[in-house]
């Protein structure tokens, strides 16, 4: 079966043009990441004022974990400023020696938006989420009275979830905040799967050879699930490529891989995660997730050319496919359609969603995390197109007998 | 080895593409001959396994093929019609992908390949891609991967199809090479493919069978019906229309015709001897 796999993967997918469109798409991904940060970060180093020199210089400080001296510290460094600033009166001249970055209200909004706002989350977060986990005690009580078994459960999963829950360290961020947003990504990765799943049984019609596979042993159903492999290898090699890439470039044009060891919920955007796990767990999670959701997607490519004469039309479907799943997703985006959300198996691969907030799923009177019915809604599709390309692929009248 | 089909039919919409075949193989070449349509590549499909008889059943050596299961696979090789294989596959390598889809083992393989590049004369190409090889060339990659697994039964659809003289008269030599105690079906609307190495021919048409013997046996059979005819273009075109005409060509001002009639069809006509062409003609005209 080694030798099969093999064979399939030099068929479709050890080819030259193959190969470009991956050193191309790559270079387009690290372009990208590093427009992001141009774009994005206030203290990147190309901008002209002094915070990125000006950020690391405190960060060495304060990073770590908060404390009260540190607190204090910082406060008593940022409350003359703030008061220096209020009236808007300070001197706005540019090379002010006495701050850091030249100007006082340019030290002001380093200091808020990279120091105080987001140690004052950290600090915070705990009594947020001892908040959430009293409600939801107070709801489980509300709800058993009331014999709603669903809400019970559901509120216990919350209670469950979000106790404990604290953020004991500073670190920066920034690079996780845009790395686990960033989705263009994935869009390459479905192109490139699509450009190399099209061919697979495409190309026995168009070299002639689908009559003579199914004339030998292992050309029936070995070689059906030797493609199916080799496309499982080739969408996670493709996908395993590109999430690394992602990382490494983010982390080496953000110039940090830290927080790794941070809970999820230290970004912003996923104070009500539904997992509780560090920055480098999700990523890791994620990146499954993302492979998973791209296998379901790269599973009806291959279901769509199955049955195809040549390459174009699948190719077409393909795209509209591809059309159909990105605007579902972006129009259910946020809406109460949980359901109809967690079915696109492109939630998946744009995954942010499905674990920046807490949503659940009534499955037959049992909550489930909205993440979790995704993936087992992924499993059981990608489970049902195999056996669907496995039944539905040609076989030897014959042989197939037995 | 022995194949027996027993009345196999097959049925495309409206359409009988072979109505009770029943025919018995042993070894030796069959030359399958018809015209375009007759069934000839849907018997070698049926047989093959490729697509599903309506009814009848087909046995080799007395058993049954559909209780032969995958075991059956083993004793065939086959080359199909037209093919192109994979273009970027190097020659030598193609056939150990089909050695391994036959489950030869590597060593036997390998030991195969390379035997068999030489016997087709492929040596100097074994290591170029198959995209950039001739279609001459490319038909004896074909038989090289059929006879892989050194098959009892080896079938070939159309496989001079689009060739040269030359590569033809190569390909037919290979064949005779590799028809030694096996069975060989040949299917063709080439009669000279056939003409002069096939033990037995099968003749369809529209699906039926026709005749099932030697070449000289068929010949025979139409002795006295093949006649040469010498006219001018005038007649040819008032009263000529409806005859069986093999062959034509000019000599001598006049139109020398190689007529196929049951009856003589000039005073002036010379009977001659039939060939394999006469018979086929002689089966497959128009009514």
């Amino acid at each position: 079966m080694i030798k099969l796999i093999n064979y399939e993967m030099k068929k479709h997918f050890y080819k030259r043009s193959l190969i470009i469109a991956l050193l191309i798409f790559s270079i387009i991904n690290v372009m990208k990441i590093s427009s992001i940060y141009q774009n994005n970060s206030l203290i990147s180093n190309s901008d002209s004022s002094k915070w990125c020199d000006v950020y690391w210089q405190l960060y060495d400080e304060y990073k770590g974990q908060i404390t009260h001296e540190k607190i204090q510290k910082l406060l008593s460094v940022y409350r003359p400023i703030e008061k220096q600033t209020a009236d808007l009166t300070a001197s706005r001249r540019m090379d002010n020696p006495d701050t850091y970055t030249g100007n006082v209200y340019s030290d002001y909004y380093l200091l808020t938006w990279y120091y105080i706002q987001p140690m004052e989350y950290a600090y915070m977060y705990q009594s947020t989420a001892d908040d959430i986990v009293k409600r939801a005690l107070e709801n489980m009580i509300f709800f058993r009275d009331l014999g709603n078994k669903y809400k019970l459960n559901q509120n216990k999963i919350i209670a469950k979830l979000f106790s404990d829950r604290s953020i004991t360290d500073f670190s920066y961020t920034e690079m996780y905040q845009n790395y686990l947003k960033y989705d263009f990504s994935s869009l390459l990765v479905l192109l490139i799967c699509m450009y190399g799943l099209v061919s697979v049984f495409v190309v026995e019609k168009e070299s002639d050879m689908d009559m003579l596979l199914l004339t030998t042993e292992a050309g029936g159903k070995k070689t059906i699930v030797a493609k199916l492999s080799a496309s499982t290898l080739f969408i996670s090699f493709i996908c395993l490529w590109f999430w690394l890439l992602d990382f490494i470039a983010f982390g080496l044009v953000f110039h940090s891989f830290e927080a790794a060891s941070s809970p999820i919920y230290a970004l912003k955007s996923f104070e009500n995660a539904s997992v509780s796990l560090t920055l480098g767990q999700y990523s890791f999670l994620s990146a499954l997730i993302k492979t998973a959701g791209t296998l379901v997607i790269g599973l009806t490519f291959l279901l769509i050319s199955l049955k195809s004469k040549n390459a174009l039309i699948p190719f077409i479907w393909n795209i509209i496919l591809i059309s159909i799943l990105v605007i579902l997703k972006e129009t259910l985006s946020g809406s109460e359609h949980i359901l109809l959300k967690v079915i696109n198996p492109f939630i998946l691969v744009e995954n942010n969603e499905l674990f920046s907030k807490v949503e659940f799923i009534n499955f037959f009177g049992i909550p489930i995390l909205s993440y979790l019915a995704a993936s087992g809604f992924a499993a059981l599709s990608g489970a049902i197109l195999t056996l669907i390309i496995h039944k539905a692929a040609k076989k030897n009248v014959i042989a197939g007998r037995r | 080895m022995n194949i027996k089909f027993h009345n196999v039919s097959k049925k495309y919409k409206s359409k009988q593409a072979l109505d009770n075949i029943t025919i018995s193989l042993n070894n030796g070449i069959y030359g399958l001959l018809g015209a375009n349509g007759a069934g000839k590549t849907t018997l070698i499909n049926i047989f093959v396994g490729i697509l599903k008889s309506d009814q009848g059943d087909i046995t080799v050596n007395g058993t049954n093929v559909k209780d032969m299961g995958l075991n059956f696979l083993t004793h065939i090789g086959y080359l199909p019609q037209y093919p192109r294989f994979y273009k970027d596959f190097k020659v030598y390598d193609f056939l150990l992908y089909i050695s391994a889809l036959k489950e030869i083992p590597k060593e036997d393989a390998v030991k195969r390949s390379k035997n068999l590049i030489d016997i087709v004369n492929l040596g100097d190409v074994a290591y170029q891609k198959i995209g950039a090889l001739s279609g001459g060339m490319r038909q004896r990659v074909g038989i090289a991967q059929a006879m892989l697994n050194n098959p009892d039964i080896l079938i070939l659809d159309e496989p001079t199809a689009g060739l040269d003289p030359q590569e033809r008269i190569r390909f037919r030599n290979l064949i005779t090479k590799f028809s030694e105690n096996r069975i060989v079906l040949l299917a063709t609307h080439i009669v000279s493919d056939v003409e002069f190495i096939a033990n037995q021919v099968i003749l369809l048409k529209e699906g039926h069978l026709i005749k099932q013997d030697s070449p000289e046996a068929l010949m025979n059979e139409i002795d006295g019906k093949v006649w040469l005819v010498s006219t001018t273009d005038k007649i040819i075109r008032e009263d000529n229309t409806h005859m069986k005409i093999s062959n034509m060509y000019r000599e001598n001002g006049n139109v020398q015709m190689r007529v196929i009639d049951d009856h003589k069809p000039d005073s002036s006509a010379m009977r001659v001897s039939p060939n394999l062409e006469d018979v086929f003609l002689y089966y497959n005209a128009e009514e």
